[in-house]
């Protein structure tokens, strides 16, 4: 058996013990069913919810709101960023800003958005954005700084000016340190959606957690708290995972 | 025919302890497809006179001409080759090789042929594919020169390329390089604080003093290619400069 395989293997058997661990707890009867609900009850939950379609269509809309709010992220850090890397007047002056405002908690947005857009999808988009695009654009701007000085001196050499400079020699050379500031990003956005559906819920999945709270429905609940884990577990290894693989290939660290 | 003209250059650096002078008052002329090699003890301003062509400084009085016209910035008509290879990781053999034709817009199919007879020149045709971090470092220092020919540079301008590399790559990769100068005809400007290389590479030596940041003496080296390290001829020579560049260290002791 490979390694891969025997880790692979190791962190199931670790989750299966965890899944023990709590119909046992459940089997002994500590706590009340409606304070504690079997992992079977959140098994029917989360299977019925699926098969009638009310988790998956509040999984579609959270993954809707959020591609847009994070692709949004992407679009702005990741420019602002390289400027920010490569001019001092901007670094001292938005790029502090950033820094300030990256210690406020996104969700503290949600007041002003919600007067600003309404209560509405852009209300929530605004701040997903507000919460992920900061940490992006600080990671590219530290990407930039830290490229080898001898990279852009050989790219001048080569005649990269302008646009080409930074679309072929800035971005690539931050490559490493883009792909940390997207992770972070990523994880900021989801934590942003899910705090704002949980505030102001429409359809989604912070939402149908919300209503398992309102309906007393614990099982409902933890089924969503475990779609929720899902889905960042599924983009850390799927999405993040490959530009892992992708950067260790050419940089081979 | 001169191609490089350094006329009366001074440059200095603000450090700690006051103005430090790299280069003062220097003139050179290099004249077209030689080969000069620059030696000098540590901290003579040999990495400021190559700056100084290359256009990454600009000289605080004189001028610096490259064809008759004053270098402004850096350009692919000199280009520079680093002791680090300074190989973007981010794309491989063949892709690095031919960035400065993509800058310039030349189309992909020539491109194409292009990387491929230079993989050749140096010897490293099977690689096209690799990545930068799979290379030795003689490899990549090849990459490096590759990717500096590709742009066809009238000037080659290299600052201690081979320091980094063990002794047999280095004489290998002094074959190589005088194949290729012998080949392109280019005017090649090579510093180096191993004298035996310079003596060995140069059609021209010129030795740079530490405390004065002026050149103190020039060696034409007439001796026949292809040359090796071994020579006795090169050893005589390299002696001689060795004991010229060690009564000057000496003085630069003593007016401490």
């Amino acid at each position: 058996m490979s390694v891969v395989w025997r880790r692979r293997l190791l962190s199931v058997l670790f989750l299966l013990s965890l899944l023990a661990l709590w119909q046992i707890v459940c089997f002994l009867e500590l706590w009340d069913e409606t304070l504690l609900p079997t992992p079977m009850q959140v098994w029917q939950t989360l299977s019925a919810g699926l098969a009638d379609g009310t988790i998956t269509a509040g999984i579609m809309a959270s993954m809707k709101r959020l591609f847009t709010g994070y692709g949004l992220s992407l679009a702005i850090g990741i420019p602002l960023g390289l400027l920010l890397g490569r001019n001092r007047l901007l670094d001292d002056t938005a790029g502090s800003l950033a820094v300030g405002l990256q210690a406020l908690p996104s969700i503290c947005w949600l007041p002003l958005a919600v007067l600003w857009f309404g209560l509405s999808e852009a209300a929530m988009q605004f701040v997903v954005v507000m919460g992920s695009f900061m940490s992006i654009t600080l990671a590219v701007r530290d990407g930039v700084k830290t490229i080898p000085p001898l990279f852009i001196r050989a790219s001048r050499v080569l005649g990269a000016r302008g646009w080409f400079f930074y679309r072929h020699v800035l971005l690539p050379a931050s490559l490493p340190t883009l792909l940390t500031g997207a992770k972070l990003g990523w994880s900021f956005a989801w934590r942003s959606l899910m705090a704002a559906e949980l505030l102001y819920g429409s359809v989604g999945i912070g939402s149908t957690l919300m209503s398992g709270r309102e309906l007393h429905d614990m099982a409902l609940v933890v089924a969503a708290m475990l779609v929720i884990v899902a889905i960042g577990l599924l983009f850390d290894r799927v999405i993040f995972q490959a530009g892992e693989r992708y950067i260790q290939r050419r940089w081979g660290v | 025919m001169a191609v490089i003209e350094l006329k009366n250059v001074s440059r200095h650096f603000i450090s700690d302890s006051g103005v430090v002078p790299a280069v003062t008052g220097l003139n050179l002329t290099v004249k077209d497809g030689e080969f000069l090699c620059v030696v000098g003890p540590s901290g003579c301003g040999k990495t400021t006179l190559l700056n100084l062509i290359a256009g990454f400084e600009r000289p605080d009085v004189g001028k610096v001409l490259v064809g008759g016209v004053e270098v402004q910035e850096p350009g692919s008509d000199r280009f520079v080759i680093f002791q680090e290879p300074a190989l973007f990781p981010w794309l491989n053999v063949s892709q690095n090789i031919a960035f400065g034709l993509k800058v310039k817009g030349v189309n992909d199919a020539e491109q194409k042929e292009r990387v491929c007879e230079l993989l050749q020149l140096v010897h490293l045709s099977r690689f096209g594919d690799a990545w930068i971090h799979e290379l030795s470092g003689g490899m990549k220092q090849r990459v490096a020169l590759a990717r500096a020919l590709a742009l066809d540079p009238a000037i080659l301008l290299m600052d201690e390329p081979f320091a980094a590399l063990d002794a047999q790559t280095r004489d290998l990769l002094h074959e190589e390089m005088e194949q290729i100068w012998q080949r392109t005809q280019k005017t090649v400007i090579f510093v180096t604080h191993n004298v035996r290389e310079a003596v060995r590479l140069g059609t021209r030596v010129i030795l740079m003093s530490p405390h004065s940041g002026k050149i103190c003496r020039e060696y034409p080296i007439d001796l026949p290619r292809n040359r090796f390290l071994e020579d006795p001829d090169v050893a005589r020579i390299a002696s001689v400069i060795r004991d010229d560049l060690r009564r000057e260290a000496a003085s630069v002791a003593e007016g401490c």
